[in-house]
């Protein structure tokens, strides 16, 4: 799952502690999402994307894990 | 009440606690240490919903449930497999030689020997403690699975 939330927050001239206390989590978690080591309820996605006033897609995208396929 | 107040708090209980431990063994009063136990923890979940400070959120929730479950998974296998050795030691009863064990005059026959129960206690009091290491280990894990120590740029 990869995430703007890092470029929406410079757009919206904020820090990850302003987000953080704005959608009522730690901005540990903040951090940890921007850098794809946790990947948000879909509770969280949705309020972080109404923060920013825009759609869920538009902040997270979907990409399922590279798996090995035999090409046999 | 802010985090750090709490955490101070928290201290100073832990500190009370280990206090009329050793004072409970002093007067040999196990009662005393057992009802401030419980006390002492009722105490510090009461000043937990006091904290106006936000100490956790869904990911914290998340490292706490995985650290427990894998906690639970492989403590329950070690505990159980000491415990049914415990058991069976306990439920072994002397039975009469058989038939390919010959005959001893009644002077050679020692009892079974098994481990006393009060060891077997102690080994599963061992066994707690350990389950405690487990649990701060996995939670070392998962917190930097998580990204607890990610370095912040900003």
């Amino acid at each position: 799952m990869k995430n703007k939330i890092k470029v929406f927050r410079a757009m919206h001239d904020m820090t990850q502690e302003d987000l953080a206390q704005a959608i009522g989590v730690t901005r540990q978690t903040i951090l940890a999402i921007e850098k794809g080591k946790y990947v948000p309820s879909l509770d969280l996605a949705f309020k972080i994307a109404r923060h920013f006033n825009v759609n869920i897609e538009e902040v997270f995208t979907y990409e399922p894990e590279v798996q090995a396929v035999n090409m046999d | 009440m802010k985090k750090n107040t709490f955490y101070l708090l928290a201290g100073c209980i832990a500190l009370v606690l280990l206090t009329l431990f050793w004072y409970s063994v002093e007067i040999n009063s196990p009662l005393l240490i057992e009802i401030a136990f419980v006390l002492g923890f009722i105490l510090v979940y009461i000043l937990r919903r006091m904290v106006t400070d936000l100490i956790e959120d869904e990911r914290s929730r998340k490292i706490t449930e995985k650290a427990a479950l894998r906690t639970f998974q492989v403590f329950w296998v070690i505990f159980c497999a000491f415990s049914i050795g415990a058991v069976m030691q306990i439920l072994r009863v002397p039975t009469f030689p058989r038939q390919h064990e010959p005959m001893r005059p009644p002077t050679e026959i020692f009892p079974p020997e098994i481990m006393p129960p009060k060891i077997m206690g102690y080994v599963q009091l061992w066994l707690l403690c350990l389950m405690i290491f487990l649990y701060v280990g996995f939670r070392f894990y998962y917190a930097r699975k998580y990204g607890d120590w990610e370095i912040d740029e900003e």
